[in-house]
Order: C-alpha cells, then sequence, then structure tokens
C-alpha cells in the first residue's frame, strides 16, 4: 500500500513533443484512480512515467512522500499489467509468473506458494504448465494480472488492460478486478478510454485532455458537476446534450435570476455566480443538458416552476430494452437532441415532445469551456 | 471472375527456366562428380575403369584427409561461432540506437557486398609481415606475426577475414529478430526487477534462437562452401596445409593435381557431411528453439 504525489509533472518526448503539461495529482493509500481520456491524450504516456519506463522532464513524483524520479522501474516496486498483456511467450504460465520472484531470489517454496497462490485466486491452476499462446484472450489477461499480483507490490498499474478482449468478457474481467483490488488493497492506477469502465471502476477518476487533467474526483462528482464542457461530454452515455444559450438581464450584484435565452425561444431562469456574471453577459455560453435530465410533459400538464419548456420533433428511435433513447430536432439546433425516456414510454418517429429543462439539472459553460455556473 | 486455361502443361513450362537451370548447374555437375567417383581415370582423361569403393577407400585412409577434415571443422565452428557472436554484438548496439541508425546498418552491411577474394586480400595487407600496420602493432606487444611461416596464425587470419565477411549477413537476420520483438516484453522483465544482463539472457536470446538456429545452418555451409575465395587470395591453403580446408583440397587434387577420382570421391564425401551436419542441427537443435 502506498501514497502517489505528482507535482507539476512534465513530460517532454526526446522529439520535442509535449505529451504532458504540469500534472498535480495526490492518490491515496489503496485507492483505485482511473485515468480516462480520448487516445492520444497521454494516458499511457502519465502511467509510463509512473512506471519508470519514461523519464520525468519536469516535476516530482512521489511514493509514500518519498521522491522516485531517479529510480529504475525495477526499484519503485511497482507492477504494470500491459494493453498487450507482454507475457514471456517461451516460458510456461508458472514460470510467467515466477520470473520477477526469481529476479529477486526469492526462495523456491516461497515462490511455489506465491504463485500457487495467485493461480487460485484467478482460477489459473489448471493452466501452470501452459504456453502462452495455448491461452484464450481471457486466460492471457489474468496470466498477467497473476504476475503483478505474485510480487505483492506497492502500486498496480493498468494501461488498458482489457481492450483486447470481447464485450462480455470486458465487462466481467471488470468486476473481477474491482473485486480483487478490493481484496488486495493495493494502490492502483487504472488506464482506459472508455467512460463506462471508467466510471464504474474508479474511486476517483482522473479525466484527462492533451496533456491537462481536466478534472479529478469521485466518478458522481464529476458526473453531477463537469468542471468543463469536456468533461460534460466526455462523462456519462449517452453524451450531454450542448445548446447555444445568451445571458440576458442581469442585474448586477443584485442577487436577481438572470435568464438563458436559447435559439429556439426558451427561456431559463438561472443564478451564474455574481463574480462571472460581467464577462459573460450577453456573450453566447453553452448550456448542457444531459438525456436522462430531459422530462417529456404531457400534452396538457403545466410547466414545472422555474423550467424551460422545448418543443421537439422526433427524428429516430433506438430502444434498448429498459431505456429508449429518442433523436430529437429542436429549432435552431443543427445537433439532434438525445432525450433518455423509460423503456415503456412508447414514441414514435415524427412524433411531436413537449420537454422540460430544470435549472438544477442544467449545466453552464462559458466560451473557454469552463463550468459557469452551480446551477442552483 | 476471370477464366484462366488450365492446360496440364502450363505449371510446367512456367517452371522450366528454373528447372534448367537448377538441373544444369546443379543436378548434372552432382550425378557427374558420383559417378566418376567409382573410377580411375588415365592421366591423359582417355580412358576410365571401374573401381568401385576405391576411390573412398583411398581418400579416407590418407592422413592428410582426416587433417583436413579436422582443419574444416576447427575452421568452420570458429567462423560461425564468431560471426554469429560479433553480429549478435553489434545487432544489439544498434538496436539502441536511434539517431543515425541506417548511417550505421549501411556501413555495416557493406562488407556483404564485397567479394570474398578481395575481402581476403584485404586482411592479407592489413596482416601483411613486411608490409601490414598490425604486425607492426603486434610485435610491440611481443608477438611475432608471419602467417607465410606460422600455422596458426594463418588459420587465424582465414578465420578473421571470412568472418569479416559473413558478419554483415547475420547482422541483418539478427537486427531483424531483435526488432521482432516487442519492447513491452523487456519493459515487462525490468519491472519484474531484471537487469540488462538477465533481460539479455532470459528473454532476448531465447527468443532470438529461431534466428540463431537458421543462422547457424547458414554459416556452417557458408564456412564450408564459399569461404573458398577467401583462402585462395590468402593463403592458398598453406602453410603446410594449415588453412586447407575440405573444398580447397577438392580443387587442389582435382584441379591442380588432375585426380579427378579422388576429387570426385572427397566431393560425395564432403555433400554427405554437410548432410549429416544440417541433419543433427535439425534434430538436436531445432527442437529446443520452438516455443
Ligand atoms: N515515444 C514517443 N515519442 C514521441 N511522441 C510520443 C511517444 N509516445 C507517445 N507519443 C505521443 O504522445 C501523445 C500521447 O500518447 P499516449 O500517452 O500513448 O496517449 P494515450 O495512451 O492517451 O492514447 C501522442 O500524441 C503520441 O503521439
Ligand atoms: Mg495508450
Amino acid at each position: 500500500m502506498a501514497t502517489l504525489t505528482l507535482k507539476q509533472l512534465k513530460k517532454q518526448y526526446p522529439n520535442g513533443y509535449k505529451a504532458l503539461h504540469g500534472i498535480d495529482l495526490d492518490f491515496g493509500e489503496g485507492e483505485l484512480i482511473v485515468i480516462v481520456g480520448p487516445s492520444g491524450c497521454g494516458k499511457s504516456t502519465l502511467l509510463r512515467t509512473l512506471a519508470g519506463l519514461e523519464d520525468i522532464s519536469e516535476g516530482d513524483l512521489e511514493i509514500n512522500g518519498k521522491r522516485v524520479n531517479d529510480l529504475e522501474p525495477a526499484e519503485r516496486d511497482i507492477a504494470m499489467v500491459f494493453q498487450n498483456y507482454a507475457l514471456y511467450p517461451h516460458m510456461s504460465v508458472f514460470d510467467n509468473m515466477a520470473y520477477g520472484l526469481r529476479n529477486r531470489r526469492t526462495p523456491k517454496d516461497e515462490i511455489q506458494q506465491r504463485v500457487s497462490e495467485a493461480a487460485e485466486l484467478l482460477g489459473l491452476t489448471e493452466l501452470l504448465d501452459r504456453r502462452p499462446k495455448q491461452l484464450s484472450g481471457g486466460q492471457r489477461q489474468r496470466v498477467a494480472m497473476g504476475r503483478a499480483i505474485v510480487r505483492k507490490p506497492q502500486v498496480f498499474l493498468f494501461d488498458e488492460p482489457l481492450s483486447n478482449l470481447d464485450a462480455k468478457l470486458r465487462v466481467q474481467m471488470r468486476l473481477e478486478i474491482r473485486r480483487l483490488q478490493k481484496r488486495l488493497k493495493v494502490t492502483s492506477v487504472y488506464v482506459t478510454h472508455d467512460q463506462t469502465e471508467a466510471m464504474t471502476l474508479a474511486d476517483r477518476l482522473v479525466v484527462m485532455n492533451e496533456g491537462h487533467v481536466e478534472q479529478f474526483g469521485t466518478p458522481m462528482a464529476l458526473y453531477d458537476k463537469p468542471a468543463s464542457k469536456f468533461v460534460a461530454g466526455f462523462i456519462g452515455s449517452p453524451a450531454m446534450n450542448f445548446l447555444d444559450a445568451t445571458l440576458e438581464d442581469a442585474s448586477e450584484g443584485s442577487g436577481q435570476d438572470a435568464t438563458l435565452a436559447l435559439p429556439c425561444g426558451a427561456r431559463l431562469a438561472l443564478r451564474p455566480e455574481t463574480t462571472v456574471i460581467d464577462t459573460v453577459i450577453n456573450n453566447t455560453l453553452t448550456l448542457g443538458i444531459r438525456p436522462e435530465h430531459l422530462d417529456v410533459l404531457e400534452t396538457d400538464s403545466p410547466l414545472p416552476k422555474g423550467a424551460a419548456e422545448l418543443n421537439v420533433q422526433v427524428e429516430l428511435v433506438e430502444p434498448l430494452g429498459a431505456d429508449t433513447l429518442a433523436y430529437c430536432r429542436l429549432a435552431g439546433q443543427t445537433e439532434p437532441l438525445v432525450v433518455r425516456l423509460d423503456g415503456e414510454h412508447v414514441v414514435a418517429e415524427d412524433q411531436q415532445l413537449r420537454l422540460a429543462i430544470t435549472p438544477a439539472r442544467a449545466h453552464l459553460f462559458g466560451a473557454d469551456g469552463r463550468r459557469l455556473t452551480t446551477c442552483s | 471472375m476471370a477464366h484462366f486455361n488450365r492446360h496440364p502443361i502450363t505449371p510446367w513450362l512456367l517452371m522450366a527456366p528454373q528447372l534448367i537451370i537448377v538441373g544444369v548447374f546443379f543436378f548434372w555437375p552432382a550425378f557427374q562428380a558420383i559417378e566418376q567417383a567409382f573410377y580411375i581415370e588415365d592421366a591423359f582423361g582417355l580412358s576410365r575403369e571401374f573401381t568401385g569403393l576405391t576411390n573412398f577407400i583411398s581418400v579416407l585412409s590418407e592422413p592428410e584427409y582426416l587433417e583436413t577434415l579436422w582443419t574444416t571443422m576447427v575452421f568452420s565452428f570458429s567462423v560461425a561461432l564468431g560471426a554469429m557472436a560479433l553480429a549478435l554484438g553489434m545487432a544489439v548496439l544498434a538496436d539502441r540506437v536511434i539517431r543515425g541508425a541506417n548511417t550505421y546498418k549501411t556501413f555495416l552491411i557493406w562488407p556483404y557486398a564485397v567479394a570474398p577474394a578481395v575481402a581476403g586480400v584485404l586482411w592479407l595487407f592489413l596482416f601483411d609481415p613486411t608490409l601490414g600496420i598490425l604486425p607492426e602493432l603486434l610485435s610491440a606487444i611481443g608477438i611475432d606475426w608471419n602467417h607465410n611461416l606460422n600455422g596458426n596464425q594463418a588459420l587465424l587470419l582465414v578465420v578473421l577475414a571470412s568472418i569479416w565477411k559473413q558478419m554483415s549477413y547475420n547482422f541483418v537476420f539478427f537486427l531483424a529478430g531483435l526488432q521482432a520483438i516487442p519492447k513491452s516484453l523487456l519493459e515487462a522483465a525490468a519491472m519484474d526487477r531484471a537487469g540488462p544482463w538477465r533481460r539479455f539472457w532470459t528473454i532476448t536470446f531465447p527468443l532470438l534462437s529461431p534466428t540463431s538456429f537458421f543462422l547457424l545452418v547458414m554459416n556452417v555451409v557458408y564456412a564450408f562452401f564459399e569461404t573458398f575465395g577467401t583462402i585462395d587470395a590468402t593463403t592458398s591453403g598453406g602453410p603446410g596445409g594449415s588453412t586447407r580446408t575440405l573444398v580447397y583440397k577438392v580443387y587442389e587434387d582435382g584441379f591442380v593435381g588432375q585426380d579427378l577420382g579422388s576429387s570426385a570421391a572427397q566431393s560425395v564425401l564432403l555433400m554427405v557431411i554437410v548432410g549429416v551436419l544440417t541433419l543433427i542441427q535439425f534434430k538436436y537443435v531445432e527442437k529446443k528453439v520452438q516455443y
């Protein structure tokens, strides 16, 4: 168990490319941290600098408060599960798992015991004599995890460990990794580009974009209060809807509600933080609303207090069983508006829908993509 | 779908050029040699007499032949192991170079384009007892170099020249083999606490074993047959037969000594020896290299 601290960590590759621009993060003992972001945003780079496989260009990395920038990978007491598993093809499953222990001159009977324990835990006991090429994808994945587990390291690193598995196995292994991590209580950093995987696994989540940390927090904190438009669009599935909006008629400092005008003519009473009002008044802003937070109103039911009404036309319906997704057209908006309905709610294509946005569910982002309001 | 006329003769026509070349330049001479090995020809080549195994018996009972066989073994394994070890070392170094890697590789591949006789002459000049640079340097550390008189030194000289020539070939294959090993395997081993030396011997080297095996076969064949030009240009088998290999002896007895029957019998024996060596390598070494 260990804590990990990153202070203004920067990485520039020898070819001059800057992959990380000053990362500040703090991971607690036994936490399962997931780093998520689009492909090419620097997730693997970050993980590899933690492992010691890439040099740190600037800044500090601390394990248990001790600076480890200059330690070799072997001296950091970290184990890593690689995306392609990186199993030694010429060794049996047993030897793959025992390799790290043999390198530290662990006594033979202890090796035997630790490997069979790990094999038991992962259901690999029958396969110990096989070579990696005689295993299925899921089994190879387990061996890669077993190799990390037997060493009892301070930190586990996972680089997209499930991306080569089929969808069903992925869900199963995801649960298993979570269960194992909770049982072993080893601080773990897990990289993925799959936001569902990230949400379901993480104790805390790091969203990365172009070498920056966009936000760091619990999955629900990120879902409820995304710090930027990028996080808002990345976390949650289907993705958040974004609408252009203009802020009007706020009386400065008076604490009165400002009004948000949408291109379709709807108006929404919102109270942004007073300090930012000056800079955003009459500017184009972005209103974000999640598909599951758009409420469908019956034809004659009244609009809830403070809510704005949107009249849309259903263009496409995707029934998923438990839920139904309706892709709708809203005047003044090019992108379709996605609405998540209860599976029992019957909608037909071309049907008109009355939708309500409540201010508490709305997110407001400035022109720079930063979150503007706490949306009371 | 296009329609192809599948006349039974077409494949044969397409293969004919290759078959003719192999037939004329390989099978026919080989058959001639085998036939010749069972005859003794008179000095003028006018008549010949079937003598059964006489040629073989006389070759094998000749002490000089057994000496040559021994020289060939020493020579071949020195060349094969030396050329492979050096090439592997260079390939490992070149694999780590990032900047200017192509320049390095080009220079390292160059010796392969040099004709064997030219390679021999090059080394001959370097080591020439009166003109060369190296004997002068060697005398400074107390070594008296003269491969015209000292048989061991002569053997060392042809071994060096042959290694130098073959190293490029091995280098190309080892480099390709190294680059085919996924980087993540070595990274995983590094995280598993294996130092560079241990990583090389427990991961890289075993994973290169198919390449090494292939090169071992190719290098032994090279040392047996293709070093003729190097030897002929450098030492001509001397002094006193100390650099005479089996192939060189075939040439000496056949073309210089005009003893065609004996020469042919030696060719046949040579074919058998190489065949057996290759079989042994396949049977015992290849089993270990599969994973
Ligand atoms: N060895 C390298 N040299 C130069 N640039 C690199 C190197 N490795 C990765 N990069 C670049 O760094 C960026 C981040 O890469 P990476 O960390 O692999 O992204 P991710 O894992 O998030 O997909 C990419 O733009 C990639 O092209
Ligand atoms: Mg990656």
